[in-house]
């Protein structure tokens, strides 16, 4: 018996010959034909401001501020309007990229400095923003880290310091009137802190993303060079050289000042211990003011760094971050649109609004803050702070490592042991 | 004389092998092939490196084996952990009873949960300033054994197994219980007759008879195991550090860290690991039942 339409032997052919297609195709070369340069343009930024626009980010705790900004946008824009696309920081460090490529999401986007800058530029997905009006709307010093190869790709909107917390009432009683201008001083100052009957550093060990801000103003002053964790990276620096040895030694000092269980301290618990006023100073940045005062704080906050080194040696007050970095997707077809978004956050006015509706600094000029707390901080706007050096890892495993490193000597590892298994991982990784 | 099937018949199965060659036998080539390449996942361009990430992922490679090396111990915990468990509760609660229906319901309860649920709960549990098991420690007077609990580099992982544990062992009990339904009572009944006590009847009766359920238990909790990735993630953050991380976090950090062909390999690995695993689960089955 036979079927009018198809034998057996023809349907076997069929599959054969798909299925022999199908992996011919699985066996061809990896990647695609486009070009990933970076600052590649798809619908390019003039052309009709209209469309529905997707805002990418990570930062929830900013949702409502956006909010505010957005429904001010639309009252301007009527054809455009705003979807905030968000995700927790550490899986928008790791996935959107992915998800940028394809074009749906963030339409205008926000980027970490740093890995994920540069592999979203390796990706072709900033459209070049070199000559735009809204670039002069920013401090030229200040928006560096958005720029590669002499293109301006995306805008750092954030200016935060990434530098200890401060409760100054509890300083005050503790009797430090002054930061301490060494590393003895910095101890006195937890010593004195400790006698007071309150943890001297709340210090988030158990968060990945948060408890590396220390290692920030930890490598400052001790790094030979200002580009020394850049270098580890490429291994012209290594973690077991004597600078990065004293680093992880002063870990190993500060043990005694952490909360019990650091290592596994998330980051929601040790805000709390620093809102609740049982923590001197909390490790993490002034990107954490907000949170702070939401927790009901409301003692005095300041910004106190470490001075690693003696008083002679320190190069550096503090720390700070440009980061956030705005841009605009080479894949959107709503570029027109995102720029329009991206001009209107960077109006002095409507920054203002987000400055001070999330109490962060930022880097667009003629910004007046109102926040207290802004207002209490702004003197380091101009003090000597170095450009945070943690973002100069473009390896996440590399960066991983070293930062393991001194979670392991807080955990009881000694420095040494710490970093040769560390310097081992970043050999194999980098 | 036989019926022959009609040979259009054979075409109901072209959906199901064109989905099955689409979406699992061309990406797992295509896996291997990308496992050949130094390709970051969005370039044009790649190198061809033939062996070299095979060769780097088993012998040079710190991170994977740690995940590796947690993986195993994750395992270990969570298939002895949960089966013990599990079955402890079924012989507990295979009564037909109100109670134990209530107790039944309350133990299946974390089952439901999302595993970013579970990881929220378990965090709360395990912070070492704010949570429940040190808490619960200082109540009791035993304070000298606080612990860091997932900050804990020697330990973490276990505190992991605990709370898969938890979060698992309510759902193999139902697969137990079932088990346990199907002994014949005569069985019991000639074991008493015999002078079998409660723990003989145990060893005798219901061990040997709950054997299939016990290899569907431990087949299942295995898959679980190297499943584990939303929970760990959930609970150590993104990505974890070493002392929490397992094959299925490292693939994914290392996918995230832009090297697809690197993390293609890792993935080949890990489906051995799985394969040799299962394999000497299947050994060690058919060695117990002689």
């Amino acid at each position: 018996m036979t079927s009018p339409f198809l034998r057996r032997r023809d349907l076997l052919r069929l599959a054969a010959g798909a299925g022999a297609a199908s992996l011919l195709a699985a066996c061809a070369g990896p990647g695609d034909s486009t070009s990933a340069t970076g600052g590649g343009s798809g619908g390019g930024l003039t052309g009709p401001r209209e469309g529905d626009l997707s805002f990418a980010h990570w930062r929830a705790e900013d949702k409502d501020v956006f909010d505010r900004i957005i429904k001010d946008f639309r009252s301007k824009n009527s054809e455009i309007t705003v979807r905030q696309d968000i995700s927790p920081s550490n899986d928008y460090q790791s996935t959107a990229l992915q998800k940028l490529r394809g074009g749906s999401v963030g339409d205008a986007f926000t980027a970490f400095r740093g890995a994920q800058f540069l592999e979203v530029a390796k990706a072709g997905v900033w459209t070049d923003l070199t000559g735009q009006s809204v670039v002069q709307r920013y401090e030229p010093a200040l928006i560096t880290a958005g720029a590669r190869d002499g293109k301006q790709l995306g805008l750092p909107y954030q200016l935060v310091f990434n530098m200890p917390l401060a409760n100054t009432d509890l300083l005050t009683k503790a009797g430090v009137s002054a930061a301490p201008k060494d590393w003895d001083g910095f101890l006195a100052l937890l010593e004195a802190l400790k006698g007071r009957g309150v943890t001297p550093i709340a210090w988030p060990g158990g968060d990945a993303a948060n408890a590396g801000q220390l290692l920030n103003v930890m490598v400052v002053n001790n790094a030979p060079t200002d580009d020394a964790l850049g270098k580890i990276e490429t291994g012209a620096a290594k973690v077991t050289d004597d600078w990065f040895l004293t680093v992880l030694k002063q870990y190993q000092q500060l043990r005694p000042y952490f909360q019990q269980g650091a290592t596994g301290t998330g980051s929601d618990a040790a805000l709390a211990l620093f809102a609740q006023g049982r923590a001197g100073l909390l490790a993490t940045g002034s990107f954490q003011v907000s949170g702070v005062r939401k927790l009901g704080a409301t003692f005095g906050i300041d910004l106190l760094a470490p001075i690693t080194t003696t008083a002679d040696r320190a190069r550096y007050e503090g720390v700070f971050n440009a980061t956030f970095i705005l841009g605009v997707n080479a894949k959107s077809a709503e570029q027109p649109a995102a720029l329009a978004w991206l001009e209107h956050l960077s109006d002095p006015a409507v920054a203002g609004v987000y400055a001070n509706g999330t109490a962060q600094h930022v880097t667009v000029k003629g910004v007046e803050y109102t926040n207290p707390d802004l207002k209490a901080l702004a003197p380091w706007l101009t003090r000597r702070t170095a450009l945070a050096p943690r973002f100069q890892f473009a390896n996440l495993d590399v960066r991983g490592a070293v930062e393991n490193a001194a979670v392991q000597v807080v955990g009881g590892k000694s420095p040494e042991e710490a970093a040769e298994a560390a310097q081992k991982v970043i050999d194999q990784k980098r | 004389m036989t019926r022959r099937t009609p040979h259009t018949l054979y075409l109901f199965a072209v959906p199901a092998l064109a989905l099955y060659g689409g979406f699992f036998l061309l990406p797992a080539v295509q896996g291997l092939r990308y496992a050949t390449t130094d390709w970051d996942g969005y370039s044009a361009t790649f190198r061809e490196v033939g062996a070299a990430n095979l060769t780097d992922v088993v012998s040079n490679d710190d991170l994977f084996r740690h995940a590796l090396t947690n993986n195993l111990k994750f395992l270990l915990v969570v298939v002895l952990g949960q089966t013990a468990l599990a079955l402890l509760l079924a012989v507990l609660l295979a009564a037909r009873s109100r109670g134990s229906t209530l107790l039944r319901a309350l133990f299946f309860l974390p089952t439901v949960l999302s595993s970013v649920s579970v990881a929220f709960i378990w965090k709360f549990v395990y912070d070492p300033n704010f949570g429940l098991a040190n808490a619960l420690l200082d109540a009791v007077g035993l304070d000298r054994f606080r612990s860091a609990y997932l900050g804990d580099e020697a330990t973490a992982i276990l505190w992991v197994a605990v709370a898969q544990i938890w979060f698992h062992a309510g759902q193999m009990m139902v697969v137990y219980i079932a088990g346990l339904h199907q002994i014949p009572e005569e069985l019991y009944d000639a074991a008493k007759t015999d002078g079998a006590g409660r723990w003989q009847q145990f060893r005798h009766v219901t061990w040997p008879m709950v054997a299939p359920a016990t290899a569907l238990v431990v087949a299942y909790t295995t898959i679980q195991s190297f499943k584990a990735f939303d929970l760990i993630l959930g609970l150590a953050g993104n990505p974890p550090r070493s002392s929490l991380d397992v094959l299925a976090t490292r693939i994914y950090a290392t996918f995230a860290n832009s090297q697809l062909g690197y993390a293609a390999a890792e993935s080949i690995v890990f489906m051995a690991a799985i394969a040799l695993v299962t394999w000497l689960q299947n050994r060690a089955a058919r060695l117990a039942h002689g």
